[in-house]
C-alpha cells in the first residue's frame, strides 16, 4: 500500500466465512478508475460471496478492502453505497410494489440527482422502458429487471459498480441487449466488476479478466489476446 | 449424563443412568426441606405448586421452543375441575386431583390440535384467545356451577393422616409430586422422544425431511406439558380449599414466563430455581415495594438485554470457565 | 338496532386507529409490539390531564397529547424495538410486554387506580331515521375512512411511503441505494403510535380510562391484525370494522359475552386453513366412499 496507488478498489488477502465455513481464502484483487473487469468461475467458487463482502453485504475475516485507499471492509451497506457504491445482485430483485418510475424515484431521492435525469437515462439504455415507466416492476421479465436494476445503480454516476451474473437465466436476443448497455458503460469508463459465465460476454468486453475456484484467486489475465480466446478462457475453469 | 448448553440450546446425551436420578432427588427434597425451616411452611407449599407449573411451562417453551399466553388455562381447569368433583362428586381428595388432571388434559388433546395449526406469533395469542376465552366461562358463561366471581369453596375429605389442610402433610405431598414431576420430565427430555422434541425447536424442517411426524410430536408434547399445568392446579384447589376466577386470568401467565426466564429457559433446574426465586421476590417485594409491576417490567427488560441465559446459563459459564473445552454440541 | 350499528362502526373505528401501528411495526420488523398499548393509555391519560389544567378545549388536548407521546414513542422505538430487530419472537414479545407493564403501573403512580370517565364532547344528536346518533360517533367513523385513504395516498405517493414499502419487501436493496432503512422504519413507527394516540382520544369520551386499557385493546387489537392479515393495512381496515361489529352486536345480546366473541372469531380466522384441509379431506372420504 504505497502512496502512489490510484486503485479505485483494493481487496488484500480477505477470508470470507460463514460461520464456521470458510468460503474466501486470502483473496485480492484491484480495480483501476474506468476498468471493467469480470471475474469468472464455477458455481460454488465464492463470486458471489466477493461482491457481496466488497458490497458491505458481509465482513471479511481477515484482510482489508480499500477504497480510494481508505480501508472500508465491515462498513455498512448504506455507508458504501453513499460513498458511490452499487451492488446489482444476481436475484434480479427490483421493488416490485413500485412502478418502474418508482425504482428510479428512490435512487435519485437517494443521491439528489434530477429523477428526469435519472429515468432520461433509463429509457436511452432501453427505449422501451418509455412505455413501462408506470407499469408496477413486479411485471417486468427478467432481461427487464436486470436493465432497471442497472439502470437504477448507474444513477448519480456511481463511482464503483458491481453486477453478479447480469446474463443469469435470461434468453440469448435478451443477453446481447445486456451486452450493448455493458458496452456503452464500458465507452463511458464506468468502474466495474462483474461476476459472469457467458464467456463470450466476457471475452468481449472485459480489460481483465480474474479467474476464480474453490475461494481462491487462481489467475489473473491481461493480455487482451488471450482474453478474446474463449476456449482459452474456458480452459482455466 | 446429560448437558445442554443453556446459551446455544445444544446439547449431548449419553445413555440413563439411575443413579443419578437419586442425586436429583435428593438435591432437591433436601432443598426444599431446608427452606421450610427459613419461610413459612405455607410459603414453601406455594412454591412447590408454582415450581411444578414452570416446569411444565419449561417443556413446552425451553424445550420444545413454543411460547405460548395460555398454559394457566389448563391450571386453572384442574383447580376448578377438582373443585367441582369435591363440591359434586365426592370429597375424595385424590379423586379430584386425577378428575382435574383428566380434565386438563382432555382439554389439551382437543386444543392441541387446534393451537397446533399456528406457529410463532399466533400461537401465542390463539392459546391466550383459548385462556381468555375460558377465564370468561369461568368467571361469567358457566356462572351458574362456578359461582363466578364469588369463587367456590371446598373441603376435601380426610382419612387418618392423609389431610391436605395439614400443612407439613400437604407439603410432603406436594413435594414429592414435584420430584416425581421433575424425574418424568427428565427421563422424557433425554429419551429418544425427548431429542425429538428438542430437535424441532432447533430446525423443524429438518426433523420432517428425516420422516417424522412432527405435528404428533408436537401434539403430544402440548398435551403433556397441559397435563402437567393442571396437576398444580388440583393441588392448589386441594390444599387451599377456594378458587375464583384470579386462577385461570391470562395476566397469570406473565408469572409463569418470568419464572422460567429467571432461571433458564430448557433447563429442569432453572425451571425450579426460577419459580422459588420469582415467587421469593414476588411475595417480600410485592408487600415492601408499591411500585412492583414497573419493577418486574425493569428487570424483564434487562433480562431480555442482558441476561438471557437466566442463572442456570450463567452459573454454567462459570463452571466452564475452569474447563477448556465446552461441552460436545450436537 | 341501528344504534348498535352504530356503536360497531365506531369501536370499528378506534380499532383501526390503534391497529394500523400494530400491523406496521409486524410488517416492518417482524416484531409483536406489546408497547403499543401502553403508548395508547399513556396518551390518553395525558389528554384528560390536559383537557383539565387547559379548560377542556378538546382539539388543543388532544393536539398536546400527540405531541407528548411522539418524542416517548421514538425512544421506545429507539432502545427497545429497534434492538429487537431480528431477534426471535419471544424476546420481542417479552420486552415489548415488559415496556407494557412499567406503562400501567406508571398510570398507577401518577393517576391513581381509579377510572376515569369522561363525556361527549360534542354534545348533538342527528335525527336519522328515527333514531338519535351522537353526531360524535359520526365523526369518529368518518375519520377513519379519511385515514384510510390518507394512508393508502401515503404509501403509494409520498417518496417515505414507497421506501417503505420497498424496504418491506428488499431491505437489502434500499440500503442498497444509501438509505437508512431504519430511520423511515421509525419515522412509520411513530405515525403508528401517533394515530394509537389519536384512537385513544378519540375513544375516551364514550368509555373510561383505567390503568390496564393498554392490555384490553391489544387483545382485541391482536385479533384484527390476524383477521386482516399482519401487516396488511387495507385488511386491517375491514377487520376492524366487522370485529367492532361483531363486539357491538355481542353486547347488545348478551353483554359479557362481547369480547370473547371476538377472540372466537380470530380463532376460526386463525384455523380457516386448515379447517379448510380438513373439509377437504372429509369431503374427499365421503365422495370416496359414494
Amino acid at each position: 500500500m504505497g502512496e502512489g496507488s490510484v486503485d479505485l478498489l483494493e481487496v488484500q488477502g480477505i477470508d470470507v466465512a460463514y460461520g464456521h465455513a470458510k468460503v474466501l481464502h486470502h483473496v485480492s484483487l484491484k480495480l483501476d478508475q474506468g476498468e471493467m473487469v469480470f471475474i469468472v468461475g464455477r458455481n460454488g467458487a465464492g463470486k458471489t460471496t466477493l461482491l457481496q463482502t466488497i458490497s458491505g453485504h458481509l465482513k471479511p475475516t481477515a484482510g482489508c478492502i480499500l477504497y480510494q485507499g481508505k480501508e472500508v471492509h465491515g462498513q455498512p451497506v448504506e455507508k458504501l453505497a453513499r460513498l458511490g457504491i452499487r451492488f446489482v445482485a444476481q436475484d434480479k430483485k427490483v421493488f416490485s410494489n413500485l412502478t418502474v418510475r418508482g425504482n428510479i424515484e428512490l435512487a435519485s431521492y437517494a443521491t439528489g440527482e434530477d429523477l428526469g435525469q435519472a429515468v432520461e437515462r433509463l429509457t436511452r439504455l432501453y427505449p422501451k422502458f418509455q412505455d413501462f415507466l408506470g407499469r408496477k416492476a413486479g411485471g417486468l421479465s427478467g432481461g427487464q429487471r436486470e436493465i432497471l436494476l442497472i439502470g437504477r445503480a448507474l444513477v448519480a454516476s456511481p463511482r464503483l459498480l458491481l453486477i453478479d451474473e447480469p446474463t443469469e437465466g435470461l434468453a440469448a436476443i435478451v443477453i446481447e441487449d445486456i451486452f450493448r448497455i455493458l458496452m456503452e458503460m464500458k465507452q463511458e469508463k464506468v468502474s466495474t466488476f462483474i461476476v459472469e459465465q457467458n464467456l463470450s460476454v466476457v471475452s468481449r468486453l472485459a480489460d481483465r479478466v480474474y479467474v476464480m475456484k474453490e475461494g481462491k484467486i487462481i489467475k489473473e489475465m491481461v493480455d487482451p489476446a488471450e482474453i478474446r480466446n474463449t476456449a482459452e478462457l474456458e480452459s482455466y475453469l | 449424563m446429560e448437558i445442554t448448553n443453556p446459551s446455544t440450546g445444544s446439547f449431548s446425551v449419553s445413555p440413563l443412568r439411575k443413579s443419578l436420578f437419586a442425586q436429583d432427588i435428593l438435591l432437591i427434597g433436601v432443598s426444599f426441606v431446608l427452606m421450610a425451616f427459613f419461610i413459612p411452611l405455607h410459603w414453601v407449599i406455594d412454591f412447590t405448586i408454582f415450581c411444578i407449573l414452570v416446569l411444565s411451562f419449561d417443556l413446552l417453551y425451553g424445550y420444545m421452543g413454543r411460547l405460548s399466553f395460555g398454559h394457566v388455562l389448563y391450571y386453572g381447569t384442574g383447580a376448578y375441575m377438582a373443585s367441582l368433583v369435591l363440591l359434586h362428586v365426592s370429597r375424595n381428595p385424590f379423586l379430584a386431583i386425577a378428575a382435574g388432571v383428566a380434565a386438563g388434559a382432555l382439554l389439551a388433546m382437543v386444543l392441541g390440535f387446534i393451537v397446533l395449526q399456528t406457529d410463532g406469533a399466533p400461537f401465542a395469542l390463539i392459546n391466550l384467545a383459548f385462556n381468555q376465552i375460558g377465564f370468561w366461562l369461568i368467571a361469567s358463561g358457566l356462572q351458574a356451577y362456578t359461582k363466578g366471581e364469588d369463587g367456590l369453596n371446598t373441603t376435601a375429605g380426610t382419612l387418618g393422616f392423609i389431610n391436605f389442610s395439614n400443612h407439613p402433610f400437604a407439603f410432603g405431598f406436594f413435594l414429592v409430586c414435584l420430584l416425581l414431576v421433575f424425574v418424568l420430565l427428565k427421563v422424557f427430555t433425554i429419551s429418544p422422544y425427548g431429542i425429538t422434541v428438542r430437535s424441532i425447536k432447533e430446525n423443524e424442517d429438518r426433523v420432517k425431511f428425516l420422516g417424522y411426524n412432527v405435528f404428533y410430536f408436537k401434539w403430544f408434547t402440548f398435551v403433556l406439558s397441559s397435563t402437567l399445568a393442571a396437576l398444580p392446579g388440583t393441588l392448589f384447589a386441594v390444599f387451599y380449599g377456594f378458587v375464583a376466577p384470579t386462577i385461570i386470568s391470562p395476566f397469570g401467565n406473565t408469572e409463569v414466563i418470568f419464572a422460567v426466564l429467571i432461571g433458564g429457559a430448557g433447563n429442569l433446574y432453572g425451571a425450579i430455581i426460577g419459580g422459588v426465586v420469582y415467587k421469593l421476590m414476588s411475595n417480600y417485594l410485592a408487600t415492601n415495594i408499591t411500585r412492583w409491576e414497573m419493577l418486574l417490567g425493569i428487570l424483564l427488560l434487562i433480562w431480555v438485554f442482558r441476561f438471557r441465559r437466566g442463572l442456570t446459563g450463567y452459573a454454567w459459564e462459570w463452571i466452564l470457565r475452569g474447563k477448556r473445552k465446552p461441552a460436545v454440541e450436537v | 338496532m341501528i344504534e348498535t350499528l352504530i356503536y360497531g362502526l365506531t369501536i370499528g373505528a378506534i380499532l383501526y386507529f390503534f391497529s394500523i401501528g400494530l400491523s406496521i411495526t409486524f410488517g416492518t420488523m417482524q416484531i409483536v409490539n406489546f408497547a403499543h398499548g401502553m403508548i395508547y393509555s399513556l396518551g390518553v391519560y395525558l389528554f384528560l390531564t390536559f383537557m383539565a389544567l387547559f379548560g377542556k378545549i378538546f382539539p388543543f388536548a388532544l393536539v398536546l397529547a400527540i405531541a407528548a407521546m411522539l418524542p416517548i414513542s421514538f425512544l421506545i422505538e429507539r432502545l427497545v424495538i429497534r434492538r429487537l430487530y431480528g431477534e426471535s419472537l419471544d424476546y420481542a414479545i417479552i420486552a415489548t410486554y415488559a415496556v407494557l407493564l412499567i406503562g400501567a403501573d406508571l398510570i398507577k403512580w401518577i393517576w391513581g387506580a381509579m377510572p376515569q370517565p369522561t363525556s361527549d364532547p360534542l354534545r348533538i344528536s342527528l335525527r336519522f331515521l328515527d333514531m338519535n346518533v351522537p353526531l360524535y360517533r359520526l365523526v369518529v367513523f368518518l375519520s377513519a375512512v379519511v385515514l384510510f385513504l390518507a394512508l393508502r395516498a401515503f404509501f403509494n405517493r409520498s417518496i417515505i411511503g414507497k421506501i417503505v414499502v420497498a424496504a418491506l419487501e428488499d431491505r437489502a436493496g434500499v440500503r442498497g441505494l444509501g438509505l437508512d432503512v431504519n430511520r423511515y422504519f421509525s419515522i412509520v413507527f411513530v405515525i403508528g403510535s401517533g394515530l394509537a394516540v389519536l384512537g385513544g382520544v378519540l375513544y375516551a369520551p364514550i368509555a373510561t380510562a383505567e390503568p390496564y386499557m393498554g392490555f384490553h385493546i391489544l387483545l382485541v387489537a391482536f385479533a384484527v391484525v390476524i383477521v386482516g392479515g399482519m401487516g396488511n393495512l387495507t385488511g386491517t381496515f375491514f377487520s376492524a370494522f366487522v370485529l367492532g361489529l361483531v363486539i357491538a352486536i355481542t353486547a347488545r345480546f348478551w353483554s359479557q359475552a362481547a369480547d370473547t366473541m371476538v377472540f372466537a372469531v380470530m380463532a376460526l380466522v386463525l384455523l380457516k386453513n386448515s379447517l379448510l384441509a380438513a373439509w377437504r379431506r372429509v369431503a374427499k372420504t365421503v365422495m370416496g366412499a359414494g
